[in-house]
């Protein structure tokens, strides 16, 4: 009874909610205040796939959502990225019948990894698929072991792991678990070296040996061994190759993909969402060209123009320095002459006037790329310092602390405007720009 | 010219973040100074000498990682100690405090001992503690200082050789504190994490004047001057 009482009042809230936009965490929420164990009482027709990860995971439970529907299937997924316990106990409450049955042939849960443990404290999916891990919001989560631990109160024994090969950390998840594994062979943009400051996996993970490196796609995944135990790169069940960043197009298991997100970190997830719909048994080739089809969302890349100008904004998450490494091979893909600027704010759920993640930050990389980088937002200064240690000259780096002040700074730059910040900052620095 | 030697213990072990931001700005410096400097980063397959170096940085690590790093440190302790006692150059930033104590309980309960240059225990919590710290350093005390914590352990008993007096944030437990870290003859010690020496000029300063000496020369800091004189102006408090 406690069930369907809280079955309906999540109902209820959703279709309220939905008409003011707030319709993705709190019906959740209240409904498991009312039944805690509301998670477990649900019953599923068709498999459950888990997807979680530091970097990708919204874009890549998408891709599968996308692939399944394609393929005539119905699918059940939180789709706006809403991925904590509240987000995911909405999605199944509205998936539901009032009797607690979900009837979809899928359903595609994206998961943050911190919440792994409760989300699935009552229920398991039947697989689940990590991205990556890396360090990510060290204020919040504190470092991957942690993540990791989660990760693995999480994980039930028959949970199938679908792995990222080229990631030590999250290829060592659940040893015991059964697991098949993706991966990209080596491209024309692999280094030799790693070319990013992080690089979480400079020791194994098994016996804190120090790890030697084939190739690296991006930061600290590529193709590792450990010298001292013999950990290695598992073999790959499913591997992007001929990969041709110019088109976007490559393969994976031979079959042709394409992708207009052209870089090693979307080839990977788009190989990732292709095994993952393989083991849920849809036909290899069907995956592939489903996959094909599937754009990648606005959110986090936006064009616009600003007068004659073209502006891009690119969003990265708040203390990830992945993510804004990710951002900066971004800017360096795109032609012509470019102006950087970049908003950083202080850390954004406590307001501690922390820069030490900027340390993390590739920053060298833009170094004599870009006309000059724009500094602004609370920390501008400390960005500026940041800057001047990378190796920018004095005049390539301008700071204007105030956001109110920041347009005319910006009009005396050059090139396509890249706006790096933040999903949270992003709206005030647009109404600026954008004016 | 003589080069001045840096060792970065346990780069690859105890790599938080942000460390690498320390030895970015020591190394801008000594080259703006033209300084020679040369920079080894050796770690639990090396057999460090520390008294073969100018300077030695460790910064703070995983739990797990800091343990492993323990039980190899402490085999070179006696060669620590006496690189101490004859004033090398020594920064220890986070928990990487917990190999110079007389002992800290690791992650797994497990207690292991430091190296016992100060009397002070050690002790992993679990828990994510991070605090701004407003303070001044034992050798500027009109300069104030700002840093950050984001640690999962703590330190109980520390209560000789301070490096920094404490004005607001915390010092080497959880709680309010008078001061934090230890400076002792070259060894500076600090619970402020990441690049704790491009934050504070002044604590580069005295760091570079004792690694350079005679051939010390001066520099335009006048940048990283007034990004902390902005941070520090929102502690009105402090």
């Amino acid at each position: 009874m406690r069930f369907q009482i809280a079955l309906l009042a999540g109902k209820l809230l959703y279709a309220v909610g939905r008409r003011m936009g707030k319709a993705t965490n709190l019906p959740g929420e209240i409904a498991l205040k009312i039944c805690p164990d509301m998670m477990g009482r649900f019953r599923f027709s068709g498999k459950v796939l888990a997807v979680t990860g530091s970097n990708g995971k919204t874009t890549t439970a998408n891709m599968i959502a996308h692939i399944l529907k394609e393929n005539g299937y119905t699918v059940a997924n939180n789709a706006k990225g809403s991925n904590l316990t509240g987000g995911v106990a909405t999605t199944l409450l509205t998936s539901s019948r009032m009797n607690g049955k979900i009837e979809q042939d899928f359903v595609v849960l994206e998961v943050d990894e911190r919440y792994s443990r409760l989300i699935f404290r009552d229920f398991s999916p039947d697989f689940l698929l990590c991205t990556n891990l890396f360090r990510d919001q060290l204020t919040r989560n504190g470092n991957v072991d942690v993540i990791l631990e989660k990760l693995h109160e999480a994980i039930k024994p028959s949970v199938k792991l679908i792995l990222n090969a080229n990631d030590p950390i999250s290829a060592n998840l659940a040893p015991e678990n059964p697991r098949v594994y993706y991966g990209m062979g080596r491209t024309d943009l692999s280094t030799d070296r790693c070319v990013n400051i992080t690089h979480d996996a400079k020791v194994c993970p098994k016996c804190f040996g120090r790890m030697e490196y084939e190739y690296f796609h991006y930061n600290h995944i590529g193709a590792f061994h450990c010298p001292s135990c013999g950990y290695r790169m598992p073999e790959m069940k499913y591997q992007a190759a001929q990969t041709d960043f110019v088109t976007g197009d490559f393969t994976v298991n031979g079959f042709p993909v394409h992708t207009e997100y052209k870089t090693p970190f979307n080839i990977l997830n788009t190989t990732a969402a292709v095994a993952a719909c393989a083991e849920l048994g849809l036909d290899f080739s069907r995956c592939c060209e489903a996959v094909s089809r599937f754009v990648v969302m606005k959110q986090r890349y936006d064009e616009f123009k600003v007068g004659d100008r073209t502006a891009v904004m690119i969003l990265s998450k708040n203390q990830n320095p992945v993510s804004f490494d990710q951002s900066i091979s971004y800017v360096l893909e795109l032609p012509g002459e470019k102006t950087v600027v970049a908003y950083v704010n202080n850390i954004n759920h406590t307001g501690h006037r922390d820069t030490t993640w900027l340390y993390d930050i590739g920053f060298e990389r833009l170094c004599g790329k870009v006309d000059s980088v724009v500094c602004t937002g609370p920390r501008a200064w400390d960005l500026a310092v940041r800057l001047r240690l990378a190796g920018f000259p004095d005049s390539a780096v301008r700071v204007e602390r105030e956001l109110a002040a920041l347009k005319p700074v910006v009009d005396d730059t050059r090139g396509t405007i890249c706006i790096l910040t933040e999903l949270y900052d992003a709206k005030s620095i647009l109404e600026v720009i954008g004016k | 010219m003589n080069s001045v030697k840096i060792c970065w213990l346990y780069d690859d072990l105890l790599d938080l973040y942000g460390d690498s931001g320390n030895l970015m700005i020591l190394e801008k410096r000594l080259a703006q100074m033209g300084i020679p400097w040369e920079t080894s980063r050796l770690s639990l397959a090396d057999e460090p000498d520390f008294l073969a170096y100018d300077m030695i940085y460790i910064g703070p690590g995983k739990a797990k990682n800091l343990a492993r790093a323990a039980e190899h440190f402490v085999q070179f302790k006696e060669n620590a100690l006496q690189a101490v006692e004859e004033g090398r150059v020594f920064l220890i930033t986070g928990n990487a405090r917990l190999l110079f104590g007389r002992e800290f309980t690791g992650f797994d309960g497990k207690i292991r001992p430091g190296a016992g240059l100060f009397p002070y225990t050690g002790k992993e919590t679990g828990s994510v503690f991070i605090s701004d710290v407003v303070g001044a350093w034992a050798f500027a005390p009109d300069t104030p200082s700002y840093g950050f914590v984001n640690r999962t352990a703590h330190i109980e008993g520390n209560d000789e050789f301070p490096l920094c007096s404490v004005r607001l944030g915390a010092g080497d437990g959880e709680g309010p504190a008078e001061h934090e870290g230890n400076l002792y003859k070259n060894f500076f010690a600090t619970w402020q994490l990441g690049p704790v020496l491009v934050k504070n000029p002044v604590l580069l300063r005295e760091i570079l004047v004792r690694l350079a000496g005679d051939r010390m020369a001066d520099y335009d800091d006048s940048l990283e001057k007034k990004a902390l004189e902005l941070t520090l102006a929102e502690f009105p408090q402090a």
